[in-house]
């Protein structure tokens, strides 16, 4: 090929890509060299500090600070919430992707009509006789039912799917008021039941209380308190969410031929699962398990920032969180910036190591 | 069979009213009198509406008198006018470099794609504190600019593009060459067109992304006109955090229009988690 055509071809794709590698330039690449750079040196948002070279200080500092461990610790016991909500995308998927067409094609239609008009006259009744909340549940009960029984699986997929979508500040507020000890509809509801509240978000308790872990870590003993207020919640928000779909998508994609020979084999529901589906579904499972555990790592920080302000005690304060208060707080950017580097080397190394095991584990 | 059929619908049922009563709680919650927040119910007793006009700072607020000393129809305005234009910004640049990287030959491409995939393994933490700096040197900080231009490039973006791009068959730019058209013309009236599933979604993760976004603009914003509604909520509970009711109204403010867009676009969506693997 000769040079004036290589030069055009080129050209071409420079004005193609233009923009785009302009910001990834300035945006992206330039702030992660100048990233590096900045963690070894005296880099700060103060003007009274000089900008000096001081080598691996930083790293020095981070790898003797106990408050580095700590919250590494908080990090990766939020982390902990992971299996459970994955597990749970997984059972939803496998749910919804059974059969859940009601006999005769008019069937699903007249059932949901008949819970529909069942639904309008209790609530009415009940809402005329003042018990406005009872009425309310059992209208969304309605409601869901209608829909569930209508739409089938998509309909359910919809409900599930809300709190990811609208996960985000507003969400966050809204658990931050059920969590509340005096007046949240959880403690409500629990004392309701006769079972004392835990202090959620102003606990330190943790089901790792038990253990006997380091001073430092204000160990508020055994119990629900604000970390696992914070894993309820991500599990409320994300069991329903992209996992879920991305499990849907998987299972639509085995073959049939599969389920149809293990009939024959006489395999009963949990055997279908455990040999068929479970394996078939490895890939998908590695590249969720994956991505939640970058994801999972980096993360924290919305929640300490809105709900907790990283406490009580610190004990929701994860490594982000710590990057943020230590780059825009204590205005010191060399020392978050090392922080950052590490919190780097960690997720490459985990990501690493999963992907030597798991591709071992999807090649069977 | 059709009684475990109707087993498994219960169940699923079930599971979505623990979904939805958080949403229930926080709508009635909205509509309740101050006194009536501790109560233990979904529906108030004296419903009062017109908790969405404080907070809208169409009515004053009872107990103080006052109209609230904080924006939030400016914070609407500028969470959707930020969101609309990384949208638009985002979508543009990526699909053009998806083109460059998916069907021209340039030397280096592979080269330069890795180091864009490479990148998007870096924590957001680690490029957050340099781009801070970036924007004070361009006087960006609190600005739209600040907030819109260092989200308008996205690797994510270009990598999902690309990958859809690269579906597409060959023989479409080449029955356009034959025709006589330049690249120009094949990136537009071709490779677009076809690529119109790719764009929707990555069009609707981008705007989520961001009218949802809360780090960047928690560091770039300094008074209460550039708040976005994210931020604008942090201030809300930080000022008014006894007032639970206004905080729902607010909150409501923020997710209806989140769950209108979820039903309208839900099947776009869906395909395109299905197809990225990823929300952005």
């Amino acid at each position: 090929m000769n040079k004036a055509v290589q030069r055009r071809q080129l050209l071409i794709a420079l004005l193609f890509l233009g923009p785009n590698l302009l910001g990834f330039l300035v945006f992206t690449l330039g702030p992660i060299l100048i990233s590096l750079a900045g963690s070894f040196t005296t880099w700060s948002l103060r003007p009274s500090v000089p900008l000096r070279f001081i080598g691996i200080q930083n790293y020095i500092d981070l790898f003797t600070d106990p408050n580095f461990y700590f919250y590494f610790y908080n990090t990766i016991y939020l982390l902990l919430a992971m299996p459970i909500s994955i597990g749970g995308s997984l059972a939803l998927a496998v749910f919804l992707s059974q059969k859940l067409e009601l006999r005769g094609p008019r069937a699903a239609a007249r059932l949901s009509l008949i819970s529909a008009i069942i639904t309008a006259v209790v609530c009415s009744v009940l809402f005329l006789a003042g018990s406005g909340s009872i009425a309310l549940v059992l209208l969304a009960l309605g409601l869901i039912t209608c829909v569930g029984l209508y739409f089938g699986s998509i309909g359910y997929r919809t409900f599930y799917y809300l709190p990811h979508f609208t996960a985000g500040a507003g969400t966050i507020l809204l658990w931050m008021q059920l969590y509340n000890p005096n007046f949240g509809l959880i403690n409500q509801v629990l004392g309701q039941l006769g079972i004392p509240g835990p202090g959620w978000l102003t606990s330190t308790k943790s089901l790792l209380g038990f253990l006997p872990l380091p001073e430092h870590f204000n160990n508020g003993g055994f119990g629900l308190g604000a970390r696992e207020a914070i894993m309820i919640m991500g599990i409320w928000a994300s069991i329903g969410g992209n996992n879920m779909v991305l499990y849907l998508a998987g299972i639509s994609n085995i073959p049939p031929e599969l389920y149809e020979a293990s009939d024959i084999d006489g395999a009963n529901g949990w055997q279908r699962f455990r040999y068929i589906t479970f394996p078939q579904l490895m890939p998908t499972t590695f590249f969720i398990v994956v991505m939640g555990i970058i994801g999972g790592l980096q993360g924290g920080f919305e929640t300490a920032r809105l709900m907790t302000e990283g406490g009580p005690a610190g004990t929701t304060t994860t490594l982000s969180y710590y990057i943020y208060t230590q780059g825009f707080e204590r205005l010191d950017l060399g020392y978050g910036a090392a922080v950052a580097w590490v919190l780097f080397i960690i997720i490459m190394v985990v990501t690493l190591i999963n992907w030597r095991y798991g591709n071992r584990e999807t090649a069977d | 069979m059709e009684f475990r059929t109707l087993l498994k619908h219960i169940g699923l049922i079930l599971i979505a009213i623990t979904m939805t009563v958080p949403f229930l709680w926080m709508l009635g919650t909205s509509i309740k009198p101050h006194h009536e927040v501790e109560e233990l119910s979904l529906v108030p007793r004296h419903p009062q509406p017109e908790n969405y006009a404080i907070v809208l700072r169409q009515k004053p607020d009872p107990y103080t008198g006052k109209y609230l000393d904080l924006n939030f129809p400016k914070w609407y305005f500028n969470s959707i006018f930020i969101a609309s234009w990384v949208t638009i910004l985002q979508v543009l640049t990526s699909s053009m470099a998806a083109y460059a990287f998916s069907r021209l030959h340039w030397p280096g491409r592979d080269k330069v794609f890795l180091l864009y995939l490479g990148t998007m393994m870096i924590p957001g933490m680690v490029t957050m504190l340099p781009n801070y700096q970036i924007m004070v040197g361009l006087k960006f900080v609190n600005t739209y600019q600040g907030l819109i231009i260092p989200a308008a490039f996205s690797a994510f973006g270009t990598f999902l593009l690309r990958q859809f791009m690269l579906g597409i068959p060959r023989s479409y730019d080449e029955a356009a060459e034959i025709d006589g058209a330049n690249h120009l013309q094949t990136f537009l009236d071709v490779i677009l067109p076809m690529a119109r599933p790719g764009l929707i979604a990555l069009s609707i993760f981008t705007f989520l992304g961001n009218f949802q976004s809360f780090f960047w603009p928690l560091v770039m914003v300094k008074d209460d006109a550039m708040r976005t509604i994210p931020i604008g909520l942090l201030s809300f509970q930080g000022q008014y955090g006894q007032q639970t009711e206004l905080i729902m109204a607010a909150t409501v403010m923020n997710v209806i229009p989140l769950i209108i867009l979820f039903v309208v676009m839900q099947k776009q969506l869906i395909s395109g988690i299905q197809l990225g693997g990823v929300k952005g």
